[in-house]
């Protein structure tokens, strides 16, 4: 989640108005720029508070599972591989979430696999890892080599625990929870392009701008959201070309390599942005039948190849 | 087939419960409360960016005409579905041309067009005669706007505009397009308008005058209508289809200023030419066929025919083939491309007129255009993804090439004093193109 | 075949082809192969006009996918 040497995030709120009717508090969380946009109506004061209710929960989801951090749950649960313990009710929820998404991919989506990048560095150069290097690997992913029962977890040695792919969906989820029960008004929250919002404001939707829909990739689309949520998972930054072929970062993990042909960026739409999350990866496992997998699942998209 | 998707699609939603099921349980009741996404593309909103695609292309033929061409063509998309497209083309033609008259055993002299005297020209004897002097510019910029007007329904409305030192051209289009069967079946119909403006250097011939009187009239123009009625279907997951029935009509003056027709007794010498002559109206229609169809992830293939006849007599018929093989996850493709023509010759195509013949149709053309003839085009494409320039997405580079020849299959009798000549040589050329789209 | 002819069996079948179509079709999710770039009937249309402006000059026929003119003097 943070990609950063730090141990301390950067805690700096900063207010500042969007375009005539909003305002937006704006903070940095899981190396993304997050903001919260309320109604400009607000109260400087009120907008702060509310917009510290935000970001604090931001930055506990962020210290309590990211693998960066040595006083994380994640840390702790590496620390004691091979033996036995007991999570906290959060951390059994998000595991019993991972667990699921893991059988309903059929073991695409496995929170295990983190331990992958040993052996792929994904800087845009053309070296590729050695199949061997990523045989040595695969005995070490597989959530179903967990043994889990919940709230009592046993980590095998060698293995890794890793949030990264749904915690910042589930952060802007709690966040939103949050915020929800103490506002009334109108607001969207965004963590770096995973957003949420309640309601739209009076001045009309909130709109929101996509990169490059499928209909022309060369164009940004709009998208008029009233409420919802939206998250988008790519592929176009980290990769490493060789031989005129493009390994993309998302790996399979049943075999170490990189899933072929999956389209360079799927955006969702969906009621919480956990489920939006979730959805757009799992379109891009499947490679080159995402959009398949999306149309069949009946999900709102858009797809850019 | 059907069943099979209907099983899909009943797990796929039992997943998708389950995927929801399984975020509620996550999220606690709060999640609960939530309600489905409501979001849509937003009605207005200019998109960034327009896209551009490119090309340059040289045409040669084997000892006549060169031709080069650029093209350029913009396009916008904006959010709610409207296009807008622009183009310009410029096109440079040097070389020579053959004037319609025959080769000879003489040697045989020409005024040029426009009576100059140093631009005058003589065929050897035994040579097809050309006029050496060939030379044209051309500019032509076109657009064309797409407007969604309900959710099934697209107006498109264009129109273009062309110029050279002799001719001048503008022609407006309007079409409308209805999908139904839930877009697997989109009809359209389009109309057409064209306004020619003809400004032949020296003047227009009178049709069928003798050509050492060189009678010259003013400038002359044409108009031409057409409609088009098409079908578009998909007829399969990797088989799309268009059939498209199409009518011109087109008045005024056909004629080409610049072409001549020989006058030969029947020893076979050349005893004068007179200008041609076509009827003021042409009336032409067309039935085409198109299929792209793709075979397998890496491979599709597409084949087109077209059938014309028109009221002058010519009949057609085109088959156009072709096969795209892309590479290394569709990065780059190789497409060979064939095209098999044959056309007949209209009923006043005469190659020559026999003096002691009277006159039996009022009216003559020799030009090659109007006879019968059957054409092959080989052609090869390459293109390759290039990555970004200066920020934006990727671009195309393209090259191609393409031979097109030509062989005549004239009817009439060649007379016995000019059996042994090259009477009809037919056409080879070259295109060569680069091309670049971004 | 006369062109009546023709043209009337083709329209003919587009109705029948248009009316079955329960049966002749896709349904929205199975569009994938059809959307990408090289199965769009005007995959080329640059490669198309320089083509059509070719044949328009040294052929008596033009048109067919779409209008006939030529709106240019080369014919």
């Amino acid at each position: 989640m943070a990609d950063k040497a730090s141990n301390a995030p950067d805690e700096a709120l900063s207010l500042e108005p969007r375009g005539e009717d909003l305002l937006a508090i704006c903070f940095t969380a899981m190396a993304s720029p997050c903001e919260v946009l309320l109604p400009s109506t607000t109260a400087p004061t009120a907008a702060l508070e509310l917009g510290t209710l935000v970001a604090q929960e931001a930055w506990r989801v962020e210290k309590k599972f990211s693998r960066y951090r040595s006083d994380s749950v994640t840390a702790w649960i590496h620390e004691n591989r091979g033996t036995a313990i007991e999570v906290d009710r959060e951390t059994a929820s998000l595991i019993d979430f991972a667990g699921q998404c893991f059988e309903l991919s059929g073991g695409l989506f496995d929170v295990t696999s983190g331990v992958l990048r040993y052996a792929w560095k994904f800087d845009g150069s053309d070296r590729i890892p050695e199949r061997a290097a990523v045989a040595r690997l695969l005995p070490r992913v597989g959530f179903n080599k967990l043994q889990w029962r919940s709230p009592r977890l046993l980590l095998p040695d060698g293995m890794e625990l890793d949030f990264g792919g749904i915690g910042k969906e589930y952060a802007v989820d709690r966040a939103y929870d949050s915020l929800a029960v103490r506002c009334s008004a109108p607001f969207l929250i965004n963590f770096g392009g995973d957003l949420r919002a309640n309601r739209s404001p009076p001045h009309g939707p909130w709109q929101v701008g996509i990169e490059r829909p499928d209909t022309d990739r060369r164009a940004t689309m709009i998208l008029d959201l009233n409420h919802g949520a939206l998250a988008t998972s790519g592929d176009s930054r980290r990769f490493l070309l060789k031989d005129g072929v493009r390994y993309g970062h998302i790996l399979d993990p049943r075999t170490g390599w990189p899933i072929l042909h999956s389209p360079r960026s799927v955006t969702v739409a969906a009621s919480s942005c956990t489920e939006a999350g979730l959805l757009s990866t799992l379109a891009l496992l499947q490679g080159a039948r995402a959009r398949e997998f999306l149309e069949e699942h009946g999900v709102r998209y858009w797809l850019l190849q | 087939m059907q069943l099979e998707s209907e099983t899909r699609l009943a797990k796929a939603a039992h997943t998708r419960r389950q995927l929801m099921a399984a975020s509620c349980a996550l999220l606690g009741a709060a999640a609960a409360r939530g309600q489905e996404a409501r979001v849509a593309p937003a009605d207005s909103g200019l998109l960034e960016n327009w896209s551009v695609d490119s090309a340059l292309a040289y045409y040669h033929e084997d000892g006549r005409i060169q031709a080069i061409e650029p093209v350029v063509n913009i396009a916008k998309l904006f959010a709610d579905g409207q296009a807008l497209n622009f183009n310009v083309t410029f096109d440079s033609l040097t070389g020579s041309s053959p004037n319609g008259a025959l080769t000879s055993r003489s040697a045989q002299t020409f005024a040029s067009p426009s009576g100059k005297s140093s631009h005058a020209y003589t065929t050897a004897p035994g040579q097809l005669p050309v006029d050496p002097h060939y030379q044209d510019d051309r500019i032509a910029v076109g657009g064309n706007w797409t407007l969604p007007v309900t959710r099934v329904d697209q107006l498109s409305v264009g129109a273009k505009l062309s110029d050279e030192h002799d001719f001048f051209s503008v022609t407006l289009d309007a079409s409308i397009a209805h999908d139904f069967n839930e877009k697997n079946t989109t009809l359209s119909l389009g109309i057409s308008e064209e306004f020619d403006s003809l400004q032949p250097i020296g003047g227009a011939p009178v049709p069928g005058s003798d050509y050492a009187l060189f009678e010259k009239t003013g400038h002359k123009s044409k108009n031409g209508v057409g409609a088009l009625l098409g079908v578009t279907q998909v007829i399969t997951r990797n088989w799309v289809s268009e059939f498209n029935v199409s009518v011109d009509r087109f008045k005024g003056y056909l004629n080409d200023p610049y072409k001549i027709t020989s006058i030969i007794d029947s020893a076979g010498n050349t005893t004068g030419y007179e200008f041609e002559s076509r009827p003021d109206q042409r009336t032409r229609k067309s039935a085409y066929w198109e299929n792209r169809v793709a075979l397998g992830g890496q491979v599709s293939t597409g084949l087109s025919l077209r059938y014309m006849r028109d009221d002058w007599g010519v009949r057609s018929d085109t088959a156009q083939l072709h096969l795209r093989w892309s590479f290394s996850n569709r990065e780059r493709y190789v497409e060979p491309t064939f095209r098999w023509y044959r056309q007949t010759a209209a009923n006043f195509y005469t190659p020559f007129i026999l003096n002691t013949e009277a006159l039996t149709t009022a009216y003559e053309a020799s030009d090659s255009r109007l006879g019968a003839f059957h054409a092959l085009t080989y052609g090869l494409k390459y293109a390759q993804k290039l990555p970004g320039l200066g920020g934006r997405e990727e671009s195309e580079f393209s090259v191609r090439v393409e031979y097109y020849q030509q062989t005549f299959n004239v009817r009439t009798p060649t007379p016995a004093a000019l059996q042994g000549l090259d009477l009809y040589p037919g056409l080879k050329a070259a295109l060569v193109q680069v091309g670049w789209r971004f | 075949m006369t062109f009546k002819q023709v043209s009337i069996l083709c329209l003919l079948s587009s109705t029948v082809i248009s009316s079955g179509c329960a049966s002749l079709g896709v349904k929205p999710w199975q569009r994938d192969v059809l959307a990408r770039e090289d199965m769009r009937l005007d995959a080329n249309p640059l490669d198309a006009a320089i083509d059509d402006h070719m044949y328009f000059s040294k052929e008596a026929s033009s048109g067919g996918r779409s209008f006939a003119g030529g709106g240019c003097g080369c014919n």
